[in-house]
């Protein structure tokens, strides 16, 4: 569980001060809190609490076959990038398949299929793709991939989870045997950032069927059966060098925590996700088992639709604002592996966040004060939350009792989490969402905060933030865009139905044996991209 | 006989028909379709109606139950709506694993249960009989998700003896599938086997306390043999009744086993496709379901009629 | 059906002319849980839902918290005494509803004609030919996972078994001498039903009570376990066994403590159930 290279290392004072704390007894917590407050990553602050000294990872050992458990299994596992959604596509996506570019630590586009890319005007692109790279079947990788992995989530055909965010792509041309011109309909600097994510992967021209896994990945597949699991050998063909550290990789979904945390201990498996932050002090206690903690700018989000008559007043969001008690939340659900929220999406470790905005704190009187103007008091308010939808139920709870003490009476509603994003997300005024890490602010507002963004959840219209942010997107100076980026928070933590209470940490748990892990914000166990990564120490 | 078989067969397919109905029924009823689990949060208007036309979702239900009905009339069972495959091909690689674990559960539990009915039932109030009759008890009062897991903890995370997942398809050879399978077909036989040993010692003490049976052991003939040879073929039907019965329950165990194990079997799949509303793959595996207990009562009545020949003449 | 067994004789300590001692005192362990069930939620320490102490989840027993705490920092013994009234109040009203039902169509079956008798046995067995839990499963998903839609679930699940078992025992009753003679007397058929069928099949009944009683315990935990039960923050014990799995390897009173209450409630039922199927065989 070594912190990622952009996390300053602890000063002395602060590990002076860390060696104090402890030899005074302080517990965890405290040592968590101290350090998180002096600016530290929750995952860097985790790692020195639970183990104070660690030695440094040795050099990567080759061989091995790794076993990884994910936290879902469904019939509905595919291998087919458009139509990735979940945890265990990303992460056999990242095993047999490459993206133009890849995201690293900080989310920033480096180098992958693409060698090198370049705009004037953000408007037309051209990229410079890799030469030598050959598919699994042996054909080499050339520019014509390349366009047809990108145009086809333009055809509503191809069903792809990506429409949102490659609707801007009027055209894509192989400008040469390796060359990609792509034209976009508005100009957008982030988007060889977009060509790094998860469903934008690249497969071979003209495939219809994904089912063989035909990539460039580092390994390549050998069995796949959706909901029970796929086996990847290493591409002995693979076109980085000293990476695929182990033989083979067999993946599967155990969606039960217990079972996944049990078979871990047993050393049947290597790396497991999807850890609940409460088990943590649990597994803490294991030996042979680290927890590898990410930071990242996930977050549930709870909405207050503007077009409806009771919740849709900026009285009652200000009040639930007010109401919602933040550090409980972070402490009882997620045990401090979460950052405390300020009402808008730009997480604290994310690019371009405004620290200059103050907090929305827990403030009872001042929300007695907007929930009284606004109205409700005396009414039972129907909240619809899922035990489904990541920890949104036990949040419902929280608030509906700080609500209680407040006199506002909060009725929760349970649903399942079966149909919620097509029944009850968004149709319901009040109500949870959860948006996982994306890779640039704009992806993120764009989506859920743009008066036509389809996760646009409040149904919040600004046309003043409209302006900000396509300007932004066409801003090539960094410091006018920060700026930019500042309003926009400023305006949707003000403006907008949305209570964003905590970003929360990504937990996954791995064998002593397993080395190489570093933390990638856009999920849990690397960004999905560990099969490259990481090895099996046999020590 | 025959005939009554005939008419059981014949009765059962009706029966097969009328499930199949009620199971369209339902699932037409439950929120949400295929294309919405696929596409999840990124869902779009567009998006979502361009997979619906594909999956064929847009025709009207009584279009559907017909094109349905009439594909399993030719033995097509449609395409799986999560991944595109033909049902009869998802359910192929499944099937085979659910009927080794119920098959070797089956034979683990039906020896050791009517081992221990009958031993209680010799000596009924005995030390052993009373042990027996607590740890049946036990076993069946207690959740099987939770002997499951008790299982897994005490064979495989302490002691390290058997495999806590239950990797079926890469277990080697008859030993290695053995090993795999320990785990499973133990936690599934435990509730098993304390229902079904309870239930032969009951019958058994009934059955001993027969006049002709009473008269058999007055004429000399030892308690065990009067119990195996003249009780126990008298209650071979109630047994075998009671016993296709508990194998109901055990199908209803093998979902938390296979959740547990990570078990690549039919119950699994039938609930993934409830969450996935891959509605072809979840109307295959509830007639197969269907279909596999009416097969075991008509087993189960053939063998009672067999064993009993009072009955022969009443088909 | 599953009413068909029956069950083993009682074991012989006994209290002379009445039920065993064992059985007695399970009795008094139903009785105490049907007690908690009812006044659990008063008595509780805490409420059900209140977080005592967010930070030392999956606490060990102490003084404060006789039980621990559970995976959320709330009060174990709280949200026992509390599920109580689902565990045991669930399976009561609806072994009690299919038992209902099944008297009503089973009897009329017995007196009816035969086609209506073939029918509705052939329609009953096609709904016991499901496995109860993948039903269940089916029905919550597609009607949501509120009380009343399990309780009916569940009902509609045992209604066959109640009514297999009531109309075996009315049948053997019904073809009884002294059935005939009301029959010959010219009694009406509610008269034949509560004056002679009816208390010559009730032990028969209630041992089948228990039964289903038990499995329906044992149907809405392993519900719960795959999240289709009581939704939070309410939870029957099987759902606390659930919710808490992850303490069980580390010997949490989470777990436990809801566990050994469900097995000492399943387990008392079996006592009352081997009871009352002893002086059903008696003479």
């Amino acid at each position: 569980m070594r912190d990622s290279g952009r996390d300053p290392a602890l000063a002395p004072r602060d590990m002076a001060r860390l060696r104090q704390q402890m030899s005074r007894g302080a517990t965890r917590r405290d040592v968590m809190r101290m350090l998180t407050a002096s600016g530290m990553t929750i995952a860097a602050a985790g790692m020195l609490a639970t183990r104070a000294t660690r030695a440094h990872a040795a050099a990567p050992q080759r061989g091995g076959d790794l076993r990884v458990a994910g936290s879902s299994s469904s019939t509905s596992e595919t291998l087919d990038p458009a139509r990735f959604g979940k945890g265990t596509d990303y992460a056999r996506g990242f095993m047999i398949y490459n993206g133009l570019t890849r995201l690293d630590g900080d989310l920033a586009p480096q180098p992958e299929l693409a060698t090198s890319w370049d705009s004037a005007d953000g408007r037309v692109w051209v990229f410079k793709l890799r030469s030598g790279v050959t598919f699994h079947d042996g054909r080499p990788f050339t520019a014509e991939d390349a366009v047809w992995s990108v145009l086809r989530h333009n055809d509503p055909e191809t069903a792809s989870r990506a429409r949102a965010y490659t609707g801007a792509i009027a055209e894509a041309v192989a400008s040469g045997p390796l060359e990609l011109t792509v034209t976009l309909s508005e100009p957008n600097y982030d988007l060889p950032v977009i060509f790094g994510t998860f469903n934008l992967m690249i497969v071979p021209a003209g495939t219809t069927d994904f089912s063989r896994g035909i990539g460039t990945g580092p390994y390549r597949l050998t069995e796949f059966e959706p909901g029970v699991r796929s086996v990847a050998v290493r591409n002995e063909n693979y076109w980085k060098d000293g990476l695929q550290h182990v033989d083979t990789i067999e993946y599967f979904g155990l969606p039960d925590e217990s079972s996944r945390l049990n078979a871990l201990r047993a050393g049947e498996i290597h790396l497991t996700t999807g850890i609940n932050p409460r088990s943590s002090k649990l597994i803490e206690r294991d030996r042979g088992i680290e927890l590898f903690v990410t930071r990242s700018g996930t977050f549930s989000d709870l909405y207050m639709q503007k077009t409806d008559a009771t919740v849709g007043s900026e009285d009652f969001a200000a009040g639930i604002k007010a109401l919602l008690p933040r550090d409980v939340i972070r402490s009882s659900i997620y045990r401090d592996f979460a950052e405390i929220g300020n009402d808008q999406p730009i997480a604290p470790s994310m690019k371009y966040f405004d620290d200059g905005l103050a907090p929305s704190g827990h403030d009872p009187e001042k929300a007695v004060y907007h929930l009284k103007k606004a109205g409700v008091m005396g009414q039972a308010i129907p909240l619809v939350a899922s035990a489904g939808v990541g920890n949104t139920l036990d949040m419902a709870l929280i608030l509906q009792q700080a609500a209680q003490e407040a006199g506002l009476q909060i009725d929760v509603q349970r649903v399942p989490v079966d149909g919620y994003w097509s029944n009850v997300w968004m149709k319901r005024p009040f109500g949870f969402g959860t948006i996982t890490q994306r890779p640039t602010a704009d992806m993120i507002f764009s989506l859920c905060y743009k008066s036509d963004g389809p996760y646009n959840s409040s149904k919040w219209q600004d046309p003043k933030f409209d302006q900000l942010l396509l300007a932004a997107r066409s801003e090539r100076d960094e410091t006018v865009r920060a700026q930019h980026y500042a309003d926009m928070q400023a305006l949707v933590r003000d403006g907008a139905g949305t209570a964003i209470p905590v970003f929360f940490s990504n937990i996954d748990a791995h064998s002593a044996a397993l080395k190489g892990l570093e933390p990638i914000p856009t999920g849990n166990m690397m960004g999905y991209a560990f099969a490259e990564n990481v090895w099996l120490d046999p020590a | 006989m025959t005939r009554l078989i005939a008419k059981r067969l014949l009765l059962g397919l009706l029966t097969l028909w009328l499930v199949a109905t009620l199971v369209f029924a339902v699932s037409g009823a439950l929120p949400g379709d295929a294309a919405a689990s696929i596409l999840g949060q990124d869902a779009t208007a567009e998006t979502l109606a361009a997979l619906r036309a594909q999956m064929g979702l847009d025709d009207p239900l009584a279009l559907r139950y017909a094109h349905w009905l009439g594909g399993i009339l030719q033995g097509d069972f449609g395409l799986s709506l999560a991944n595109g495959r033909p049902v009869a091909e998802v359910i192929g690689t499944r099937l085979p694993n659910s009927l080794l674990l119920a098959g070797l559960s089956t034979l683990v539990a039906i020896p050791v249960s009517l081992a221990l009915g009958i031993a209680s039932a010799m000596r009924p109030d005995s030390v052993f009989d009373r042990l027996t009759t607590f740890l049946s008890v036990l076993a069946l009062s207690t959740p099987s998700f939770l002997i499951a897991t008790l299982t897994v903890l005490v064979f495989s995370v302490w002691s390290g003896l058997l495999p806590a997942l239950s990797n079926i398809d890469r277990a080697e050879g008859f030993g290695g599938t053995l090993r795999v399978m320990a785990l499973p077909v133990l936690a599934l036989s435990l509730s098993v086997i304390g229902q079904m040993a309870r239930m032969t010692r009951a019958i058994l003490i009934g059955a001993l306390s027969e006049p002709y049976v009473e008269t058999a052991i007055l004429k000399g003939t030892s308690p065990l043999r009067a119990a195996i040879l003249h009780a126990l073929p008298n209650m071979a039907g109630p047994i075998v009744n009671a016993s296709a019965l508990s194998l109901n329950a055990l199908i209803s165990g093998v979902v938390f086993v296979e959740v547990i194990f990570a078990y690549p079997g039919l119950t699994k799949l039938m609930v993934d496709s409830v969450a996935t509303r891959d509605l072809p793959v979840m109307q295959a595996c509830a007639l197969i379901f269907c279909a596999g207990f009416l097969i075991l009562v008509l087993v189960a009545d053939i063998v009672a009629i067999l064993a009993n020949p009072r009955l022969r003449s009443a088909g | 059906m599953i009413g068909a067994r029956s069950l083993p004789r009682p074991l012989r300590l006994r209290r002379p002319g009445g039920w065993p001692l064992l059985s007695l005192a399970g009795a008094a362990v139903f009785a105490f849980w049907a007690g908690i069930a009812v006044f659990g939620g008063l008595l509780a320490p805490h409420a059900p839902g209140e977080f005592v102490d967010s930070w030392d989840t999956l606490a060990p027993v102490s003084a404060q918290y006789p039980l621990g705490t559970d995976y959320l920092g709330r009060d174990v013994l709280s949200r026992i005494m509390a599920g109580a009234k689902y565990t045991v109040g669930l399976p009561f009203l609806t072994a009690g509803l299919a038992l209902f039902a099944g008297l009503v169509l089973g009897v009329s079956a017995t007196l009816m004609r035969d086609a209506f008798d073939t029918a509705l046995s052939w329609l009953m067995d096609t709904f016991n030919s499901l496995p109860s839990t993948i039903f269940a499963m089916v029905a919550v998903a597609g009607f949501g996972t509120s009380i009343p839609v399990l309780a009916t679930v569940i009902t509609v699940l045992y209604i066959p078994s109640a009514y297999r078992n009531v109309r075996a025992a009315a049948q053997t009753v019904s073809r009884l001498d002294f059935i005939d003679a009301a029959r010959v007397r010219g009694e009406s058929s509610l008269y034949i039903i509560f004056r002679e069928i009816l208390p010559n099949i009730l032990p028969n009944l209630l041992t089948h009570f228990g039964i289903m009683f038990i499995y329906i315990a044992l149907l809405l935990s392993g519900l719960s376990f795959l999240g289709l039960g009581i939704q939070p923050p309410e939870a029957d014990w099987g759902a606390l066994v659930a919710e808490n799995m992850v303490g069980l390897s580390y010997g949490a009173p989470a777990v436990f403590a809801p566990a050994l209450c469900l097995i000492s409630l399943t387990v008392s039922m079996t006592l009352m159930v081997d009871a009352v199927s002893r002086r059903r065989k008696e003479p």
